[in-house]
């Protein structure tokens, strides 16, 4: 009978292209990997050394690694919470406007269609010496800032532009969430006399929850995986401030052919975000708790 | 909505900041269209330059730097090529895969749904070096299949579809299948035609995502001919220091067509993100 089920020829079929494509560049890979982790080996070479921990101890005693680490951390400090506030600010702008919320919606989104090199031609052209900006800072305070030079201006351009990009983004969550709200909810509280600051922070708020776990998580991962910007803008400079993860794995396995160390330093690199993660998803949920948010 | 404001002047702030909030986020993109139409003498000194030139796009569109006839052009074609080849294949194998995984039922399936999830959790910074081993040992290194392979399927796609083919009634796939359709047909002439507003926002993502890949697409390919715009123009800052007026326009080039094919499926993006961001 040619019902629905049991259709185990065709289902096979029509699932082989995902199945040959996860054999060569997910199983495949993640092998190696492992392998990787215990090889000194210069991608060219038929010669690879096994190293046994070699690699995973000069990584964790390696400056550059540690760095990268902490400049996650730097970024994550000023991004997530620039982040949260701005996406939040813009849901709850586009849901109160009564007309036209969808255009506004959508060009808010905008930034997140942008390549961050293009965006990085137009930020160095705004910090360019000659810039208006420049100008203007040089007529009123006599000097401008080596922007690019300065570590904090830096991580603050870098962290600017990551902002830029996603807020748009994660505001659709919110948006999604906002919507979600029961305007019986409010009814009834404004029936018990709160205003509307106080429904702001005892409804809105704790009734987003689930809209800024999932825009925490989401952002948590992006600080760990940071490249473009500082590769186009710094690479990396000044004296590693913004010498992101990504950069460190990109220089050891691709400019200095270290293809066993830089597949070490990506392992540490997903252990740091996983474990980040962790922290974050349980100093989140425990504020869900006190929102009410059963666990799940 | 209750939180919105109760009178004509809130309703004026209200406009008022939203209108400035879309300022910020525009302003990016109007700042490189000017840039780009600037005499060379002004670029990056003023906001909005005083006369407008076309120099940086002739420079661009006939400009015959390191070598190459046209490389910003053969840039352009590189990044179409590439983002194309492998939206098509995402889309068609998402479309596919996810059909097979949620309508379909054979052994299986249950552990390959499973995999999918883990996969999409999976870290892929792991997976870098070694799929570059991969392509270099398939003999792709330095080839637009180099490019194209990793990417061409992606889980997220067919995650969503198996996701949202699961919505459509059953009885329409039974009703085809009477008819005498089989499975692609099915899934070409009803699943699809019946997501266009998640078919629309898989295709945006993915497109977007693929169109500003940057790492990969550095390390796979070392011809400059066959590199993406994106990274042509990430490698071209050092050279053209003290004359950017071109990378603005390749910036341009870079940036609006996005825009524009986001702009032209907007309609059917607002009703298909809510499904995804769920």
């Amino acid at each position: 009978m040619a019902t629905a089920r049991g259709k185990p020829l065709q289902g096979w079929m029509l699932s082989s292209p995902y199945i040959i494509h996860t054999i060569a560049f997910f199983i495949m890979p993640a092998v190696w990997s492992l392998a990787l982790i215990f090889s000194r080996w210069n991608l060219i070479s038929p010669q690879r050394e096994f190293v046994g921990l070699g690699n995973l101890r000069e990584a964790i005693s390696s400056p550059s690694v540690w760095n990268a680490l902490f400049v996650s951390y730097r970024f994550m400090l000023i991004i997530l919470p620039s982040l949260l506030i701005g996406s939040l600010v813009l849901a709850l702008i586009t849901n109160a406007i009564p007309r036209g919320k969808s255009i506004f919606a959508v060009g808010f989104f905008l930034p997140y269609l942008s390549s961050g090199v293009a965006v990085s031609v137009v930020v160095r052209g705004l910090i360019s010496f000659n810039s208006p900006i420049n100008v203007f800072l040089r007529r009123t305070t006599g000097s401008s800032p080596d922007w690019l030079g300065n570590d904090n201006l830096a991580i603050l351009l870098i962290s600017g532009m990551i902002a830029w990009k996603l807020a748009g983004y994660y505001a659709l969550i919110f948006l999604a969430g906002l919507q979600s709200i029961p305007v019986q909810v409010y009814e009834a509280a404004s029936l018990d006399g709160a205003s509307t600051w106080r429904q702001f922070w005892s409804i809105t708020i704790p009734m987003l929850y689930p809209s800024m776990y999932t825009v925490l998580i989401l952002a948590v991962g992006i600080m760990f995986s940071i490249f473009t910007e500082p590769y186009t803008l710094t690479a990396g400079g000044p004296q590693g401030a913004t010498h992101t993860w990504q950069l460190e794995i990109f220089y050891q396995a691709f400019e200095r052919f270290r293809a066993g160390y830089g597949a070490t330093v990506a392992l540490l690199n997903a252990v740091t975000t996983f474990a980040t993660i962790l922290i974050i998803r349980r100093l989140v949920e425990g504020l869900g708790r006190r929102w009410g948010y059963g666990l799940e | 909505m209750r939180i919105g404001p109760r009178s004509t002047i809130g309703t004026i702030i209200l406009y008022a900041v939203a209108l400035f909030a879309l300022v910020i986020t525009a302003s990016p993109y109007v700042y490189m269209l000017a840039q780009s139409l600037a005499p060379w003498d002004e670029v990056q000194r003023s906001f909005i330059p005083s006369s407008f030139s076309l120099r940086s796009y002739t420079w661009l569109i006939t400009g015959g730097e390191f070598g190459l006839a046209r490389p910003w052009m053969q840039g352009l074609l590189n990044s179409f090529i590439v983002t194309i080849a492998d939206t098509a294949g995402q889309v068609a194998f998402g479309a596919i895969v996810g059909y097979a995984l949620s309508v379909l039922a054979f052994r299986g399936q249950r552990a390959i749904n499973s995999f999918i999830l883990f996969q999409m959790f999976y870290p892929s910074i792991i997976l870098l070096v070694p799929t570059f081993l991969v392509i270099q040992n398939l003999g792709f290194y330095n080839t637009y299949f180099g490019m194209i392979l990793p990417y061409v399927l992606s889980v997220w796609a067919i995650f969503m579809y198996s996701n949202f083919f699961g919505t459509i009634p059953r009885e329409l796939i039974e009703a085809a299948r009477l008819d005498g359709a089989g499975e692609l047909t099915i899934i070409g002439r009803l699943m699809v035609p019946m997501s266009v507003s998640i078919t629309t926002v898989i295709f945006l993502f993915l497109f977007m995502q693929r169109w500003v890949e940057l790492m990969w697409d550095l390390i796979i390919v070392s011809d400059p001919e066959k590199r993406t715009l994106n990274v042509l123009l990430a490698t071209m800052f050092g050279p053209y220091g003290s004359y950017p007026g071109p990378l603005y326009a390749a910036s341009v080039f870079l940036s609006f067509p996005i825009l524009i094919l986001f702009l032209a499926f907007s309609r059917s993006f607002v009703s298909g993100v809510e499904f995804v961001i769920k």
